[in-house]
């Protein structure tokens, strides 16, 4: 049934080091509708991570499968259907900000001309107009992520993926970012997936949470998030949403 | 004005050590003479200067020739090993062969074998293809795993990951690796230079400078051979300081490869790499032989030397001298290994702890790298006699330069925050060394005593050659004029195979000693 | 096999090739002379000026050769260079021709030779002075790793213990010498004792040839099959060879001064030196039969000589009648 969007269907995992192997994901299915903000939260060692490189063709399941738009995660990825920012901005440092964001438009083999005006956009969507030419090194790395967010939307993605992509930030940095995020994925109507270590920043931004846990990495409950968007700073302080929050780091810690 | 005052102190110590020279020299105070004041050498510099154009030209064309082709064939060939990972434990063989090779041993078989301007730019090309090779290697497969895996996620390939990413990334360590190439290529046109009976070059001018008893001569030819490997050395430190600034990546990367563990798990595979890496060398020998088509009493494939050293009627005699000489040999490279080590790791720390110090000491050690030894031979005779010591003085300064290059960039790799700690509880720059320095910098030391075991073995083949007149390196000499052609062959093949084992026997030592430790090598 | 040997003469053409062109003294007279490459055994100098004389006056031109002349070196193993290909003709020492042939089967054959008496010998200092094989005992002698073997016989024809002497490489340099590092060294006694003097010190030297050890040096070689194909060649270089020595011997202060921008340009080496050494190596080139004769007592006592030390060679390695024909 086609449906769009990410669908993990019973994925397993292991990785077998020097004599030892490690359950990185047993058995975990969930789908991510078209046009959803999901967040995955769990300790470290969960396997959210091989998930979402699972989902991006970076390995390969041992055991299911997943389905980006209906199609094999690495024929999604060859068209151009996803675009991803990873925990650290991943910058290449003898880039310009611009040449940094169109290093996904160089890959796909698409002519970088035809898409300058959606570069500047994208440039200036994230706030970096007037920093076109400037290199990474000189960037703070508030600004460095949201260069890496703009690559990631470059290619107009249907999904996008994000790893921890404001785990480097502090915290007041991060709540802006959180709320420029949405601003821009509301502007994208692309399915998001977005895995944290932020209680906060997942019920700030996700429509649905999926809560995994570790030993072996495993998706043990899904949450949803009523919340209406677009979500305003003022959230931060309201009481439902932290007792959201409590409900999420209960079940985390219940799952340990 | 910053910049003036960090110049200031290593002005002022090459200014005064050249002050010492000058006086020492003038003096005579040194072996009698032998050691020429600095003025004498310039004013002989001055004396010849219409002889040494065309000799400095012929030496840049055979080693600016030698350079581009070992240094293109190292990059090439780097690129190649990181995209094919099997391939680098194929070629491994191969590649530590050609690193072992005895430049002394080469450059009469280079000389029998081809002609012309040919054996010198192979001999230059040799001593950067390796050089140039490992640096391309570590460069490529250090470079940000993170970028490479965005090059992935949209669906490019390994050869465009290496084009976007890794090529760009791994230019610094291959600079790097060209400015240790360029010394390399500079010695190895002046040895084949020296030998091979050709009319320029700065090797044949100090060949026919030799007979003249006037050390400032060869110190003025030393002196030209060091400026030429200094300027490419220098261009290629800017280059790559130039490059570095632009290249490192801004954040840590904090994600660590995981190689699974598949090596292991395909033991086939993995011997018939192991059986290929040992093959290899030995097919590439037999090759270079039937392609120049050299004739068989020339030339020896490795059966040839097989048959020479047990099958010949001058089998028994060769065996005899071949264990007489390696007797005499080994020992002495073991000791000579150590003490280069030893010499290194003193120099490494003590730049670590004065690093005004490194500055100043850089100019000297390169001088000691590129003034060719045979012209240095009558004033270390004089000095240290014909002995163990002068053994061990030429083969500490053969050894000394690569190991501590390497050594001093592990001591500067040793994160700063880690240092810090020690020092915020109060530790000492002793304390700190022992407890931090060098036990981080160990794979390091590892890494230099792997590099410096085949130049253990060369220096102490060139002191026998030239001054001591025993073991491998006179073997060596005097089967060259007997055309014993079986012995030359089997010496050359034996130095490179002892190289080899010496090598690996590292290297099973570096990967216990590591493992227990909980880190993994440098290369 | 027609591949074989046309590569072998393609490397041989080519290596001629870079050797002209890196001697811009060729003759260009001839348009029609037979390519002919000469490999001598060390850098230009006097040893040699015979045939940079026959070059620079045409004399290998008028022969109907195309000469062209390569300079050796420690690397250089002159036999080599005839096996492959690379040279017509060689000069080298007697023993390492004469043990290629009895031992590997060499096809070599010697068919003249520049020095009857082989100019090699021990050189000292007047101060501390060696004047025979017997003042050598307790003594520190330099010896090429080359010629150990020659000094070993030498002295073993003169009854001394080779353990009596400490023999130690000499890397080229006379400098240990001078300063008294070694008492002695063996070397060309044509060439040294000028350095030592214009170190400030007096040479004393005798020539192992003079002490039993009596062979030929800078023999001339060729393999066997050029013998059969350049005969005519063979015979044009060994009488163009031999005018350019006796016009060099007329006064041997002649001609070394006039190289010092061609042949000597550049070799590190002074033209007073050459001139030493052009003097010196008269009376051991010359020859009552003509420059490169072989006489048979000579031939002989070559042979014995090298018995000494084992290498057993015989009369059929030498060929004199090419020399018959000049």
């Amino acid at each position: 049934m086609p449906s769009g969007g990410i669908t993990f269907h019973g994925v397993c995992k292991t990785f077998s080091g020097r004599g030892k192997t490690i359950e990185a994901l047993r058995d975990m299915s969930l789908s991510c509708p078209s046009g959803s903000f999901t967040a995955i939260i769990g300790p470290s060692g969960c396997g959210k991570s091989t998930a979402m490189r699972i989902a991006l063709g970076l390995e390969d399941a041992d055991k299911g499968a997943v389905l980006i738009e209906d199609r094999e995660p690495q024929d999604a990825t060859r068209a151009g259907l996803t675009g991803v920012a990873f925990q650290d901005a991943a910058l290449l440092p003898w880039r310009s900000v611009r040449q940094n964001v169109e290093v996904p438009l160089e890959v796909l083999r698409k002519n970088i001309r035809d898409f300058a005006p959606d570069v500047q956009h994208l440039i200036e969507l994230v706030g970096l107009k007037g920093y076109e030419n400037a290199l990474p090194g000189e960037l703070s790395g508030g600004m460095r992520q949201r260069v890496a967010i703009a690559r990631a939307l470059v290619t107009r993605p249907r999904v996008l993926f994000m790893d921890e992509p404001f785990g480097a930030l502090d915290q007041i940095l991060r709540r802006q970012m959180n709320l420029e995020l949405q601003r821009i994925w509301q502007e994208s109507q692309a399915t998001a997936f977005l895995v944290t270590h932020g209680i906060d920043e997942a019920v700030f931004l996700a429509d649905r949470i999926a809560v995994m846990s570790a030993n072996p990495g495993r998706l043990s409950v899904v949450i949803d998030v009523p919340f209406e968007r677009p979500r305003k700073p003022e959230l931060f302080s309201d009481p439902a949403f932290h007792a959201l929050c409590d409900k999420v780091a209960e079940v985390l810690h219940g799952g340990q | 004005m910053a910049g003036n005052k960090q110049w200031a102190a290593p002005l002022r110590n090459v200014v005064a050590l050249l002050l010492v020279w000058e006086v020492v020299g003038r003096l005579d105070l040194i072996a009698d003479g032998a050691l020429p004041g600095v003025s004498e050498i310039l004013i002989g510099l001055w004396n010849d200067r219409s002889d040494y154009p065309l000799h400095v030209w012929e030496t840049l064309k055979a080693s600016g020739l030698g350079f581009v082709i070992g240094n293109l064939l190292g990059v090439v060939a780097g690129i190649f090993f990181v995209l094919i990972p099997v391939s680098l434990r194929v070629f491994r063989g191969l590649n530590i062969a050609i690193f072992a090779l005895p430049p002394i041993a080469i450059a009469p078989i280079l000389s029998l074998t081809l002609s012309g301007l040919t054996p010198r730019v192979v001999l230059a090309a040799l001593g950067c293809y390796f050089v140039t090779m490992t640096a391309t290697v570590i460069g490529l497969s250090q470079s940000d795993s993170r970028a490479a895996d965005l090059i992935r996620v949209y669906g490019g390939s390994n050869w465009l990951i290496m084009r976007m990413v890794q090529f760009r990334s791994a230019l610094p360590s291959i600079l790097s690796g060209l400015r240790v190439a360029a010394p390399n290529a500079v010695l190895g046109a002046i040895l084949a230079e020296f030998g091979g009976g050709g009319r320029w070059g700065l090797g044949a001018y100090l060949l026919g400078s030799l007979g003249r008893a006037e050390p400032e001569r060869l110190w003025g030819i030393g002196v030209v051979a060091t400026l030429i490997a200094g300027l490419a050395y220098g261009v290629f430190a800017l280059m790559s300081h130039r490059f570095v600034g632009a290249s490192r990546a801004v954040t840590m990367n904090m994600s660590v490869p995981e190689k699974a563990g598949d090596e292991q798990s395909r033991p086939l595979s993995s011997i018939l790499a192991g059986a290929m890496a040992v093959l290899l060398p030995f097919l590439f020998w037999w090759a270079f032989i039937r392609l120049l088509d050299v004739p068989a009493m020339i030339s020896k494939t490795p059966i040839g030397v097989v048959e020479y050293l047990f099958f010949s009627p001058a089998a028994q005699s060769a065996q005899e001298r071949l264990i007489a000489a390696l007797w005499e040999t080994l020992p002495i490279t073991g000791i000579g290994l150590l003490c280069g080590l030893t010499f290194a790791f003193l120099l490494a720390i003590s730049s670590r702890l004065f690093p005004g110090f490194l500055r100043a000491f850089m100019p000297v050690a390169l001088v000691t790298q590129t003034m060719p030894l045979v012209a240095l031979t009558p004033l270390l005779v004089l000095l240290l006699g014909r002995g163990t010591s002068l053994t061990l003085w030429v083969t500490i300064s053969v050894t000394f330069f690569p190991a501590f290059v390497i050594l001093a960039q592990g001591i500067s790799m040793v994160p700063r925050a880690t240092r810090e700690l020690a020092m915020a509880y109060g530790a000492s720059a002793g304390q700190e060394l022992r407890i931090i320095t060098i036990p981080a910098s160990m794979p390091y030391l590892f890494a230099a005593t792997r590099l410096t075991v085949p130049r253990a073995l060369l220096g102490v083949m060139i002191a026998e050659w030239l001054a001591t007149g025993k073991g491998l390196g006179n073997l060596l000499n005097q089967s060259r004029g007997y055309m014993d052609y079986g012995m030359i062959w089997t010496v050359a093949a034996l130095s490179v195979i002892l190289a080899v084992v010496f090598y690996q026997l590292v290297v099973v030592v570096e990967r216990r000693v590591l493992q227990r430790m909980g880190m993994s090598t440098a290369e | 096999m027609d591949m074989k040997l046309s590569r072998r003469r393609f490397l041989g053409a080519a290596a001629a090739g870079a050797a002209a062109s890196a001697m811009p003294f060729g003759s260009f007279r001839a348009m029609a002379a037979s390519p002919f490459a000469m490999q001598a055994s060390w850098i230009n100098d006097a040893e040699f000026a015979g045939y940079f004389l026959g070059l620079d006056k045409g004399y290998y031109a008028d022969e109907g050769l195309d000469m062209s002349y390569a300079s050796g070196g420690p690397d250089v193993i002159p036999e080599s260079t005839i096996i492959t290909g690379r040279a017509d003709l060689t000069l080298t020492t007697p023993d390492t021709t004469i043990k290629a042939i009895s031992e590997q089967g060499a096809p070599f054959k010697i068919i003249g030779t520049q020095y009857q008496k082989n100019p090699i010998g021990i050189v000292s200092l007047k101060s501390n002075p060696i004047n025979k094989p017997e003042d050598l005992v307790g003594k520190t002698l330099a010896v090429p790793p080359v010629n150990v073997i020659s000094v070993e016989a030498m002295l073993k024809l003169n009854g001394i213990d080779k353990a009596d002497v400490n023999i130690v490489p000499y890397a080229y340099d006379p400098t240990p010498l001078i300063k008294g590092e070694i008492d002695a060294s063996l070397d060309f006694t044509t060439n040294v004792p000028f350095t030592i003097s214009q170190q400030g010190a007096e040479a004393t030297s005798f020539l192992l040839y003079d002490f039993g050890f009596t062979i030929f040096n800078d023999t001339v070689v060729v393999t066997e099959e050029t013998l059969k194909t350049k005969r005519k060649e063979l015979v044009g270089w060994l009488r163009a060879s031999r005018r350019g020595w006796e016009e060099n011997f007329v006064d041997p202060t002649v001609w070394p001064p006039k190289w010092a921008d061609s042949w000597f340009k550049g070799t590190g080496r002074t033209i007073e030196n050459e001139i030493y050494f052009n003097k010196a190596q008269q009376p051991l080139v010359e020859s009552p039969n003509g420059i490169f004769s072989m006489a048979e007592d000579d031939i002989e006592a070559c042979l014995t000589a090298l018995g000494q030390i084992g290498i057993n060679g015989s009369r059929d390695m030498f060929d004199t009648t090419l020399l018959e024909e000049i």
